[in-house]
């Protein structure tokens, strides 16, 4: 795999995690207040700004390799995005929660490596 | 998650929409940009000449009814449990792969897909519990 590959698949998993936390503080937001205000729709659209741009850089990804092979490096965000709600959102992680999204890592990247 | 709205509102049974609309959409996207793919093309790396494919188009329509599903499954769910749970098309992509698309799985292959099945049903189970409580 070429070093602009890997850039692009690391991008596109940036953006995807970074779009997912700001869309959870969104719709934890709406739940308590209107939707109809600069704060939530300003969330919105980043998120999904941010998800349009992991889209397409996926799609130039789709070209070039299996679908079985690319997409499980998406599930390394598992473990990003579960630590970042807990330490961004204060989500509560029960020791459970985490080793389950360890072992959900654990399993994709074998599936990509294999 | 008190306060949790029953029937098609449920927001478990609109997680379960959102896995399904994406598992669908990620084959269509294979199938689709394979056909109208040009890997000499640096422009391709944009993956925007996927646009050329309808099958790519069927897929974003799926993509966005997962993210309303989606939207609505985070007003309710915690991120740190729906998102594990919603990694279950991780199982399910390769398999349709597998079957759909007739892409090879290795025996490791196998294996990843089995702890990815054991990840989930640890983060599953307390949910399942917490629910018959309701």
């Amino acid at each position: 795999m070429s070093f602009l590959a890997l850039l692009l698949i690391v991008v596109s998993l940036v953006t995807f995690v970074s779009a997912q936390l700001i869309l959870k503080r969104a719709m934890g937001f709406s739940a308590a207040n209107s939707m109809r205000n600069a704060y939530f729709v300003l969330r919105v659209l980043t998120g999904v700004v941010l998800m349009t741009i992991s889209f397409f850089l996926t799609l130039g990804l789709l070209q070039r390799f299996d679908l079985s092979y690319l997409y499980p490096f998406q599930g390394l965000s598992v473990i990003f995005i579960t630590v970042l709600a807990a330490v961004v959102l204060k989500e509560k992680l029960s020791a459970r929660l985490a080793i389950g999204a360890l072992l959900i890592t654990a399993g994709i990247v074998l599936v990509s490596m294999s | 998650m008190q306060n949790r709205p029953s029937g098609f509102c449920n927001p478990w049974l609109q997680l379960g929409l959102s896995i399904a609309c994406v598992f669908v959409s990620e084959l269509l996207l294979k199938r689709g940009v394979t056909e109208v793919a040009e890997p000499e093309s640096a422009l391709s790396w944009t993956g925007l000449n996927g646009l050329a494919s309808p099958l790519v188009w069927w897929a974003i329509l799926l993509i966005v009814a997962s993210f309303i599903s989606w939207l609505y499954v985070l007003r309710y769910v915690p991120l740190s449990v729906a998102y594990p749970l919603s990694r279950v098309v991780d199982v399910l992509v390769p398999l349709g792969c597998w079957f759909f698309l007739s892409e090879r799985i290795s025996a490791l292959r196998w294996c990843g897909i089995a702890l990815v099945v054991t990840g989930l049903a640890l983060v599953a189970k307390p949910i399942a519990k917490m629910e018959e409580r309701l």
